[in-house]
């Protein structure tokens, strides 16, 4: 500024000489220099410069200057302000004050006055130029709530003296710790009101206040608009710090018993002069944050809720433990479905459910208090330990002429507040108490008087009541009532339409008219009501007795309803020959027998009790007779009843009844009666006694004029069983093919419905072996006859076989099923005739052959016997050595015998003289077979079977299996060959009678000699031929059989059989010739050896 | 004669014998009321630092032995004392121990409304506290001494803090256990020296 005063200073007094110098890096440089000059010069001998202004307020101005201090001694300063009407200031110091000037320029001079000389010193002065500086600020007030651990601060923002409205900012700084660190900044805006306001702020430390000292400081900033200069912060108010808690309490553990909201970050600080060596929070340990050289923390995040007596914070020291114990919970819940009803009109009882749990229990568990708004008035809550976990409720006293009540139901605790609203109409809020005292008293047989006691006052409103009315006959029954509300508490209504002589049982609930909730029912009253005439007269029938001198007559007793108290006796009264009878029955007896003749007359029936007499019921004694037989007609029920159903008859005009009973029931038959009226034309009778399978009766009357005429007579069941018994049946009559079966009916009562016919089942078999229990229609081997017609008694079943036995079974059955079967074996007679014929005929035929064959036999007897026993037969044209046709069927190659070359190696001398000398020649006969080798015979090729003349028959027991030739030892059984020597084809008998007993000649069959055979022959030696040997045809025997022997060669056709041969060697085993062997002059050969099985046989 | 000797009893001096077959019976079935209340004790002591959470039911958890004033646990010299002598101080302590449960209850009452069990054992504790101090009173009448003078009256902070509460319980609970374990020792002493 003094810069600018100098250079406008200059550029005054410089004006002439810039006229004079062209230069004007020389008029520069001279400013400069003359500058630098003066102000050497001001400062040497005390002129002011550096003038500086500042306001406070914008109202004054303070402004001041620098001046050396040595020659500010003693000098005095004069200030004035140009061209104005502010008087000039006299004073000694280096400020001054000067009221705000306008928003002009302003010169200032300031003369020094000092006894080294005077000076002058001129600023120009704006407002631009003054900084506006809010004056330090002092806080009012600064308190702490340590159990908050909060601060607040008060402060006056010097409102008055500032411009109004202008826009104030502050702000407070909270330091803690010694070191002070910055615990927390903040900044407010306020606006100026033009007059002195006190301001407050509040805030909320982390840590507890008694954990360490806070402080705080304050400074302030004025945005006023108007003001065109340098706005700058005040300065910082002077540290205030929090005194101690007001009373020293002997803790440690800082907050101490805090109740905090489930989730708070908590802070806890141990003060004590020893180390902390853990801290703890529950169950868990937790690291320290050391505050100052006494204080430790420890920090708690997210705390969950705890448990009823707290979560414990523990510290402990070397030698100590210290502690605190925090709360955490949830505020309390909305309360819940809170309503307000009365149960007298006397007081107001609000209920409500406290919702969630807070988790906080005891001095800490919520409060509530229940506020009427119209009335004003509250009621608190007050906690009943015995009964904490119940509903939660307060009573409130009604208002005496106010019915609408406006509650809100406050709750709160320490780390929340909530509240429900209801608004309520009590008259349409009553829940009456229990009625009681409930009395009932006659009025008469269908009316009483009901009596209870409701506490309350109910006298502006009307009840609503129920009453329950209960009879063990007619069940329930409520009705409502309206009872007008009484101050009193004694109620009392009539009920009527009520049943004479009947045991009820009441109570009552009440309401009010304009209903919310019944009270609960009343305990039960039971009463019986008044006896009163019986309403009408018994329901009578009557039945003639089988001799027809007496009626019967019968009565139903009187239902409840219609008895109307006990019934004593009944009156019974008709007319005689003797004039009009009464009788009295007591009361348990429903019939009476009255002697009357065939007259008609009219029987009169009354029942009577205590209240007086019924309505006579009357009956005439004789039926209208019946003009046609009536035909039985048969009915099955549908349900549980029976159906009927009649034409409509004008003339019925009384009613129509239908009795019934059990039909297998002697007379008289009655089980029951029932009438109907007289325009019906239909009926279901149910009857609780009527069986299944049982058959009824029922009969139809119409009424005429007083009297019953039979209209139909029907038989039925109301259902249809199957039959209980099986019908008993007989066999009548057999024979070789034919049953006939008889039966008898099955008794009414097994029947068990009506009889549709009869089911016969019969099927072969031994006796003991029947089907018969499991008899079924699909089995093919059971034949069944369905006998439908049922006046059948008997069935004759034919087409059966003769001597054979029979299961049959006989069933009856109904519409209900099938009933039981009886079972009978019968076996039927012997077939004779037939048996005659089966043996005749046999007989015949053979005797029809054999006398034909014999005729035969006799007449080809001559060719017979060339043909099969010539004298001299020929080999060649034996017939005996071919085969037997039956013998040789299959066989492909039926051929002719072909005689072995096997030459007789042996002369049997027989008996005959004659035949001896053929039998030398035979001995000459070489046998080429002595010279073949064994094995020639087994590699025979050709295909016809030699037939060795060998000594019959052998039996080998070969070690190995299969034929083996190489088998070593092979026992050779040698036979007699005498009596193997034996013909061709004849009988057995015949062949032994040739062979033994014959001693003549025995025919031979020439056998080609092949070479082979001649060679095996040969080998034998001669003497070992044993004499002519009979031979035939190979392939008459079966070759399977098991002694049979084989060709060795598979491929061979050709076997060779009937030698003694070893299987093994095919060797002819013919001992040999021994002369003085007995068994050489026995030798033979018999086709019967072919046939053994075993040669020991 | 020594004051120890002045104090030793002797049972068999009463003088007749229906007096002191009453007396045994009266000495016995306090002995018995002492040890079954020692066994309450112990079970009070669990029941109580289950509802105070932790760490009052670790194992670990051991907290300093806050002075009660008026009533300290029994010397370690109790057992050299006087048998009469000593169960003065019993009878004393049992005194003073019923009103310092009914406090501890009523803390308890604020801190676990639900906790019935502890509630009914703390008023239990009470009453037998005080039944047994006068069951030791009455024998030490039969037995010829007076009651020993009334000590102070115990007494409780006003207005500790919970965590001062909870540990201010445990110890009451402790002392209740630790007297009348004491008194059950002293009555069978009593018993053993004065039948045997």
């Amino acid at each position: 500024m003094e810069v600018y005063f100098y250079l406008r200073l200059l550029s005054k007094t410089g004006e002439n000489k810039r006229m004079k110098n062209s230069s004007k890096f020389q008029w520069l440089s001279s400013v400069i220099f003359l500058y630098l000059v003066n102000q050497a010069h001001g400062q040497k001998r005390g002129v002011p410069h550096d003038l500086k202004c500042i306001t406070h307020n914008l109202k004054v101005w303070d402004c001041s200057w620098e001046a050396s201090s040595r020659i500010n001694h003693g000098t005095t300063y004069e200030i004035c302000i140009v061209n104005s009407s502010y008087p000039c200031i006299q004073t000694e110091k280096t400020h001054f004050e000067i009221p705000a000037l306008s928003l002009a320029e302003h010169e200032i001079k300031i003369s020094s006055m000092h006894v080294s000389g005077n000076s002058v010193t001129k600023f120009i002065l704006n407002e631009r130029s003054v900084s506006l500086v809010p004056a330090t600020l002092q806080i009012f007030n600064l308190t702490a709530d340590f159990s908050t651990s909060t601060l607040y601060i008060k402060w006056n923002d010097n409102g008055s003296v500032l411009p109004r409205h202008s826009n104030v900012t502050w702000e407070i700084v909270v330091l803690y710790k010694e070191d002070m660190e910055v615990a927390t900044i903040a900044t407010l805006n306020t606006t100026l009101i033009g007059k002195d306001s006190l301001h407050h702020w509040s805030w909320t430390s982390d840590i507890p206040l008694e954990c360490t000292l806070h402080y705080v400081k304050i400074r302030y900033y004025i945005d006023e608009l108007h003001f065109s200069g340098q706005k700058e912060w005040s300065e910082w108010s002077p540290l205030r710090n929090i005194s101690g808690p007001p009373i020293k309490e002997n803790y440690e553990v800082f907050p101490q018993d805090k109740v905090v909201p489930v989730g708070s970050n908590m802070t806890f600080c141990c003060v004590v002069e020893e180390p902390v060596l853990t801290a703890q929070f529950g169950s868990e340990r937790c690291s320290l944050i050391r505050l100052d050289n006494k204080s430790v923390a420890i920090e708690i995040n997210n705390i969950t809720v705890s448990p009823s007596s707290g979560t414990n914070v523990v510290f402990t020291t070397k030698s100590n433990m210290y502690g605190t114990v925090v709360f955490a919970g949830y505020p309390p819940d909305i309360p819940r479905k809170l309503n307000c009803e009365t149960r007298d009109l006397k007081e107001i009882t609000c209920s409500w459910n406290p919702g969630r749990p807070t988790g906080l229990v005891g001095p800490r568990d919520t409060n509530y208090i229940l506020y009427e708004r119209f009335s004003g008035r509250n009621v608190t809550y007050n906690r009943d330990e015995e009964h904490m976990n119940e509903n939660h409720q307060l009573i409130f006293q009604m208002i005496a002429g106010q019915e609408i009540y406006n509650f809100t139901l406050k709750a709160s605790n320490p780390v929340g507040r909530s509240e429900a609203v209801i608004l309520v109409d009590v008259t349409r809020k009553v829940y009456p108490h229990t009625p009681s005292k409930l009395i009932v008293s006659d009025i008469d047989p269908t009316a009483i008087i009901l009596h209870w006691h409701l506490s309350g006052n109910f006298a502006n409103i009307t009840l609503l009541c129920e009453i329950e009315i209960n009879t063990a006959y007619s069940g329930q029954e409520l009705r409502n009532i309206t009872v007008k509300g009484l101050e009193t508490s004694s109620y009392r209504v009539s009920v009527d339409r009520l049943m004479p002589y009947t045991m009820y049982t009441f109570r009552i609930r009440c309401s009010s008219e304009n209903f919310w909730k019944w009270s609960k029912w009343s305990n039960e009253k039971q009463y019986l009501t008044m006896e009163g005439v019986p309403s009408k007269g018994p329901d009578i029938w009557r039945e003639w007795s089988a001799d027809g001198k007496s009626v019967i007559i019968y009565w139903k007793p009187l239902s409840i309803n219609e008895a109307n108290g006990k019934i004593l006796s009944y009156d019974i009264s008709y007319w005689s020959e003797e004039g009009k009878q009464h009788l009295k029955i007591p009361d348990p007896q429903h019939r009476a027998k009255i002697q009357l003749d065939r007259n008609d007359c009219i029987i009169s029936v009354v029942a009577r009790n205590s209240a007086g007499s019924s309505p006579p019921s009357k009956i005439t004694s004789m039926e209208i007779p019946n003009g046609e037989n009536l035909k039985v007609e048969q009915i099955v029920g549908i349900g549980s009843g029976m159906l009927f159903h009649w034409n409509y008859d004008p003339n019925m005009t009384c009613d129509y009844v239908i009795k019934w009973c059990n039909s297998t029931r002697s007379e008289p038959c009655l089980i029951d009666w029932k009438k109907f009226p007289a325009n019906s034309t239909g009926a279901l009778i149910e009857y609780d006694n009527f069986r299944s399978g049982t058959r009824y009766n029922f009969f139809l009357y119409g009424c005429k004029n007083q009297k019953y005429q039979l209209l139909r007579s029907v038989v039925g069941y109301t259902e249809e069983l199957a039959p209980s018994v099986a019908p008993n049946f007989t066999v009548e009559d057999t024979s070789a093919d034919s049953i006939l079966v008889k039966w008898e009916d099955i008794p009414v009562e097994d029947l068990r419905g009506f009889l549709r016919g009869y089911l016969f089942y019969f099927e072969k078999g031994e006796k003991g072996t029947s089907k018969i229990q499991g008899l079924e229609s699909g089995r093919s081997d059971v034949k069944v006859k369905n006998i439908t017609d049922i006046t059948q008694k008997t069935l004759r079943i034919v087409d059966l076989q003769g001597k054979t036995g029979y299961h049959l079974l006989l069933q009856a059955y109904t519409d209900g099923g099938i009933g039981p079967g009886k079972a009978m074996y019968v076996v039927t007679k012997e077939n004779s005739e037939g048996l005659i014929i089966a043996i005749l005929i046999p007989v015949a035929v053979a005797v029809f052959v054999g006398v034909v064959t014999s005729i035969l036999c006799y007449r080809k007897r001559e060719w017979i016997k060339e043909t099969f026993y010539p004298d001299i037969p020929n080999p060649e044209n034996s017939k005996a050595l071919q085969f037997h046709k039956s013998i040789c069927e299959g066989s492909s190659t039926l051929k002719t015998l072909e005689m072995n070359p096997c030459t007789p190696n042996n002369v049997e001398v027989v008996e005959t003289r004659s035949a001896a000398p053929k039998i030398e020649e035979d001995t000459e006969i070489k046998s080429p077979v002595a010279d073949g080798p064994e094995e020639g015979s087994d590699a025979e090729p050709e295909n016809h079977v030699v037939v060795s003349y060998c000594p019959p028959i052998i039996e080998e027991e070969i070690a190995s299996a299969g034929g083996e030739e190489a088998g070593g030892s092979s026992q050779v059984i040698y036979i007699d060959i005498q009596s193997m020597y034996q013909p061709q084809a004849k009988p057995e008998e015949e062949l032994e009678k040739d062979s033994v007993g014959g001693a003549g000649y025995k025919p031979q069959m020439h056998l080609p000699v092949t070479s082979t055979v001649e060679n095996m022959i040969a080998a034998d030696g001669l003497e070992k031929a044993a004499g002519y040997r009979p031979q035939t045809h190979v392939t008459a025997w079966n070759l399977d059989s098991p002694d049979s022997p084989r060709s060795i060669d598979s491929n061979s056709e050709t076997v060779s059989f009937g030698s003694p041969c070893s299987v093994n060697s095919r060797q002819f085993l013919i001992p040999p010739k021994d002369d003085e062997s007995p068994k050489s002059s026995n030798g033979g050969w018999s086709f019967t050896h072919f046939f053994q099985n075993k040669p020991n046989d | 004669m020594s004051q120890r000797e002045g104090n030793k009893v002797d049972l068999q001096s009463h003088s007749s014998a229906s007096s002191f077959s009453h007396l045994e019976a009266k000495i016995r079935q306090t002995h018995s009321l002492a040890r079954l209340l020692t066994s309450y004790a112990e079970q009070l002591l669990q029941e109580y630092v289950q509802h105070q959470g932790d760490p009052f039911g670790l194992p670990s958890f051991s907290p300093p032995g806050l002075p009660v004033p008026g009533l300290n646990s029994p010397a370690p010299t109790h057992s050299g004392l006087p048998t009469l002598e000593r169960l003065q101080l019993d009878a004393a302590a049992l005194n003073s121990l019923s009103p310092l449960l009914d406090t501890i209850r009523h803390l308890q009452a604020d801190l676990n409304p639900f906790a019935r069990r502890l509630l009914r054992r703390l008023e239990d504790a009470s009453h037998q506290s005080r039944a047994l101090g006068s069951a030791v009173e009455v024998v030490l009448g039969a037995l010829g001494a007076t009651p020993g003078p009334p000590g102070p009256h115990p007494m409780l902070p006003e207005n500790p803090g919970v965590f001062l509460a909870k540990l201010l319980g445990y110890r009451v609970c402790g002392l209740y256990q630790e007297w009348v374990s004491c008194t059950e020792g002293d009555l069978g002493q009593l018993l053993r020296a004065g039948l045997g």
